[in-house]
């Protein structure tokens, strides 16, 4: 019922905001797509080379390159990436999350075909839950993407990772596309998934993608400071997940499609929980259902204009069962269901050749319903308002935004927290010395923020209605080189960022009186300083045999700048390693590649105190992987094996959650 | 005034350089410390943070000044674990109760030398011990899954567990009685238990039930047959408040509000934590509050936690946890409420105890 009158009240504030926009739009336009007008061209590169000079630093990952990571989910194919902290809590079912720049996992907006993943209430994403299936890119753009025709959501966070679908295309004489998987290995993994593709016609087409997965998730793992000098297996860690995508297309040509997307994700798992000493029981079990309608609209006119629009419904429902919990009940039994609405439109308009101007509108509602006492029933509308532009001159490339974000929200009894209005510029600009320069300088300034979440602004007792908006600023300046050779290498690409952040108000709790009151403030300032690197190239080995390279390094001193009288004043982040660098290296020819990869952390402190009691050592992490792949009958047929953890080390990424050591997958491929 | 600021500087000075290898940035203000004849130092007992297994005991020696920041993890090498909550001295064995690891460890109370780790456990689910007291040759855990555990200090097994209330937090022993408070605390936000257990030491049964106010938590007993229970409300509609209970009868001869934090008994004066900062002294010979704050020379506590008092030299120990993330201290004062030094100890101090030569 509450979500009927949200839904109601939805559409009742989308007609004033996105009214404005709808103007530009006859509905003639929408009613009939010019077929006469030619096809607009798609570039094609015939090198491989990677694309690395953007206005702002980039980082992609393409669907070939999952197997250079052994890449299960979206969290491992971006592990190289600089600047990126995984915070893993370990083996198949452990939460994922991303930091990027040490601005922690709220601040980075992950799109799945444009359109935000969100989570209200604790803001953060799991990327262990996205599999690679159906995935043809992954990119992380530290600030804002390149195309400044995007939803206003894909302006409004500190970095974006945009996941990018496969969007179907065929071959006249074949219709049908299959391709069926199988995935098994440690963990008592089982893993079958099949992605099958299906023209209709000429301009409609439809793909389905299922994704299931088992596993009893057990692994060894050594318990550091009990005493032990056995191993000890991990419990309660099986999962059960299944991922379902259906999706139908209709395009006319590149600048007018339309998609519209069912996608359900349901999880059962165990959580093993911290290894605690001496206690190593946890029965604790989550569930997650979660539910989601996308469609997108997208045309661009030759006249200039370009224009998109998506829509979302989204349902994620989680319940948490600790069994073991000692209160009257036995056990204590959490029930979570956030909704949300989303629409955006966006357009964009070519002044001249070198001028683009963009406007988006975003509107979004969020509602959480908890089975918790004396819960307040939050509900959010955010309007999102971005105006954009990019401005090409000589050897000079300018980009720039102001967003504007008013929210308001409201609870079931009380006064909510008062709505917020926050302008938040970015400048980007670019200078290359001439046309065919390898070279490349860029920098940025990004002013942007992150809401405080449902959990920040109303968790009973806890939560604080007052908090503000804390707030990060960005600055980055950098080089790149990109070229592409006739001998010796195909191509080589160098990257280099230097960037300073500064977070002022971050959310933190903060205790009140006594150990069991504590309020959420918005104390926190920290400053952070780090040099971003990356080297990658590609070279002929012999006339059919590829080598390739590629190297990422992080430096990053982030210091917490609060109150200088504290004990933790000037000292390094919890979790935040000074030195971070990932080495990938392999061959490959048309049938058989061979890759390995190396991750090195240095040492991190769990605690915002940098004492010696609370220092975790740095690791090292190496993976291997071979596949080779022939065709039957003109089909694909691929067999791959994925060795992880090669040298069996120790690590953890969180303290008490031990990652896995040694563990092995195959796969098995074949595409109809 | 610049001649004694002279001295204490020299005399800092020299504590420095007594200090010597120990870790010289963990004690503070050492001046004019005059080490109890008969004690030979302090364990201080820091919960560490949830999920983290980094709970300490600290130990403190009074001849040489030496401070060790884990003596339990220095001398059988490894961790105490997740969230030491009480420790006490009985005889010449300490017991450290810790929670969330559901372990007792029996150590050597001189060197904290394991001498036995044992699981307070049903089958594999964490009973989660939280206190305990002594009474001839038995000692008595309070666990969290409404059960108090008797155990022989000689054969160190665990013979019984005794069915109380809720989340059975502090206890206290008086008339041949044991006392424990059910506080009901995971029942958060609005299910508190509000009951006191009363066990016949006997019998080792329980006999009845006493009422007092929500979330009932530290309980002590003085030298005339009283019994305070310190119970903590439910933060909003229902305030802290103080039981006096007559042990004699079994009935709460008084129930007033009364903010509280950890509370020690010596002698006639209960020292009580608050959590602005003050002790509160309160005489249980006149059942009045004396003194709003014990403290007599301005010293600041943020986040009072734990107390104790060494009956001996009347020093006063409050443990500060801060703001529960970072490493916390432990003041010591002298019986006139003045500060004479402060430890750095790690997360959350809760306890301490007094060792004797």
């Amino acid at each position: 019922m509450k979500t009927k009158s949200g839904v109601r009240k939805f559409f009742k504030r989308l007609t004033y905001s996105v009214s404005l926009l709808l103007m530009f739009l006859s509905s003639e336009s929408f009613a009939q797509a010019d077929t006469s007008r030619t096809l607009k061209e798609v570039k094609v590169s015939t090198s491989s080379i990677p694309q690395v000079q953007t206005v702002n630093p980039s980082q992609q990952v393409n669907a070939d390159d999952f197997k250079r990571y052994n890449a299960f989910n979206v969290a491992d194919a971006i592990k190289n990436f600089s600047g990126v902290s995984i915070k893993d809590y370990g083996g198949i079912g452990g939460i994922k999350t991303v930091s990027v720049r040490s601005l922690g996992a709220n601040h980075t907006g992950v799109l799945y075909d444009g359109v935000q993943l969100t989570d209200a209430q604790n803001g953060q994403i799991d990327l262990g839950t996205i599999n690679l299936d159906n995935v043809e890119s992954i990119t992380l753009f530290n600030g804002t993407s390149e195309d400044i025709c995007q939803p206003a959501r894909s302006f409004a966070s500190s970095s974006i990772l945009m996941i990018k679908t496969i969007w179907p295309r065929f071959e006249s004489q074949k219709p049908t596309h299959l391709s069926l998987n199988y995935k098994t290995g440690s963990f008592g993994l089982i893993n079958p998934s099949f992605v099958w593709q299906q023209r209709i016609s000429k301009q409609w087409s439809f793909s389905m993608a299922n994704n299931w997965q088992k596993a009893n998730g057990r692994y060894k793992y050594k318990v550091d400071g009990d005493g032990s000098d056995t191993l000890a297996t991990r419990n309660n860690a099986s999962l059960e997940s299944l991922q379902s995508n259906a999706s139908l297309f209709w395009s006319r040509n590149d600048s007018n499609r339309f998609h519209f997307r069912i996608n359900y994700y349901r999880a059962d798992r165990g959580l093993p929980g911290a290894v605690v000493y001496y206690n190593p029981t946890s029965n604790q079990h989550l569930w997650n259902r979660d539910l989601f309608l996308q469609s997108g609209y997208e045309k661009q006119w030759d006249n200039g204009f370009h224009l998109l629009l998506n829509a979302k419904y989204a349902k994620n429902y989680i319940r948490y069962l600790d069994p073991d919990f000692l209160n009257e009940a036995g056990e204590l039994n959490q029930k979570y269901t956030q909704t949300e609405i989303y629409q955006s439109a966006a357009l964009s308009y070519a002044l001249s050749k070198n001028w683009e101007i963009s406007y988006s509108s975003d509107v979004t509602w969020n509602a959480l319903k908890t089975n918790l006492v004396n819960y307040d029933y939050p509900e959010r509308f955010t309007y999102l308002n971005v105006l954009a532009s990019r401005f090409s001159w000589n050897k000079y490339t300018f980009q720039g935004n102001l967003l504007n974000t008013h929210i308001t929200e409201q609870i079931q009894t009380g006064s909510a927290a008062p709505s917020k209005t926050v302008w938040s510029p970015a400048l980007s600009a670019t200078y290359k010395p001439s046309e065919h320069s390898p070279f490349l300088i860029r920098a940025f300034y990004k002013d942007i923020f992150r809401n405080p979440t449902f959990n920040d602004l109303y968790y009973t007792r806890l939560g604080n209605r007052t908090l503000k908006p804390e707030l990060a600023k960005q600055v980055n300046l950098g080089i790149t080189y990109s070229k592409a050779y006739t001998h010796l290498l195909n191509y080589l690409t160098i990257t280099a960022d230097a960037y300073y952040n500064h977070v002022k108000d971050k959310i933190i709790a903060i205790p009140n009186k006594d150990l069991f009151t504590w309020t959420m403030l918005n104390l926190g300032k920290v400053e952070i300083k780090g040099l971003d690197l990356g080297i990658k190239t590609e070279l002929p080995l012999s006339s059919s045999l590829q080598g390739s390279i590629s190297g990422n390094y992080t430096y990053q001193e982030a210091i917490d700048i609060t109150d200088p009288s504290s004990s933790v004043y000037l000292n390094q982040i919890p979790y935040t390693p000074e030195h971070t660098a990932a080495v990938n290296a392999g061959i490959h020819n048309n049938r058989f590649s061979l890759y390995y990869n190396q991750i090195v952390s240095s040492s991190r402190y769990f605690l915002r105190e940098n004492l010696p009691e609370n220092y975790v050592p740095g690791f090292t992490v190496s993976d291997a992987s071979a596949s080779y792949q022939f065709f039957a009958g003109g089909n694909a047929i691929n067999f791959s094996t994925e060795l992880n953890n090669i040298f069996n080390n120790s690590y953890a990424f969180i303290r008490s959650f031990p990652m896995p050591g040694r563990s092995v997958r195959f796969s098995f491929q074949i595409k109809i | 005034m610049k001649q004694l600021k002279l001295k204490f500087l020299l005399s800092s000075l020299l504590v420095l350089t007594i200090l010597g290898s120990c870790k010289k940035d963990r004690i503070e203000d050492g001046s004019g410390t005059e080490p109890t004849a008969e004690r030979q130092g302090i364990y201080v007992l820091s919960q560490g943070g949830i999920n983290l297994n980094n709970s300490t005991l600290s130990y403190f020696d009074y001849d040489n000044r030496a401070f060790t920041f884990d003596q339990f993890n220095k001398v059988n090498n490894r961790g105490l674990g997740d969230t030491g909550n009480d420790v006490q001295v009985y005889g010449s064995k300490m017991y450290i109760v810790v929670n969330v690891s559901s372990t007792i460890e029996v150590v050597n109370a001189r060197t904290a030398v394991s001498i036995k780790k044992i699981d307070v456990k049903n089958g594999t689910t964490a009973r989660q011990p939280r206190s305990i007291v002594f009474d001839k040759n038995k000692a008595f855990i309070s666990c969290f899954d409404g059960t108090v555990a008797v155990m022989d200090t000689a054969s160190l097994t665990i013979d019984k567990y005794i069915t109380v209330g809720r989340n059975p937090e502090g206890m206290a022993i008086a008339n041949g009685k044991l006392y424990v408070a059910n506080s009901g605390g995971l029942g958060w936000p609005n299910n508190y238990d509000k009951t006191v257990s009363v066990i016949d030491l006997t019998t080792l049964t329980e006999t009845k039930k006493i009422t007092v106010v929500d979330n009932p938590g530290s309980v002590v007993a003085d030298q005339y047959g009283d019994v305070y229970v310190l119970s903590v409300g439910n933060y909003t509609t229902i305030n802290a408040s103080m039981a006096i209970i007559d042990s004699k009868t079994d009935v709460v001869k008084s129930q007033k509000d009364f903010t509280s934090g950890s509370i020690a008994i010596s002698g006639d004066y209960a020292y009580i934590t608050k959590w602005d900062g003050t002790v509160q002294l309160f005489n249980v010979k006149t059942e009045l509050l004396e003194k709003e704050n014990f403290i007599s020379d301005g010293t600041s506590i943020t986040s009072p936690y734990g107390v104790a008092v060494d009956d001996i030299s009347g020093e006063v120990f409050v443990t500060d946890a801060k703001n529960y993330s970072t490493n916390g201290e432990v003041f010591c004062f002298d019986k006139t409420g003045t500060l004479r030094y402060r430890i750095n100890v790690g997360i959350s101090p809760s306890k301490v105890v007094f060792i004797n030569k």
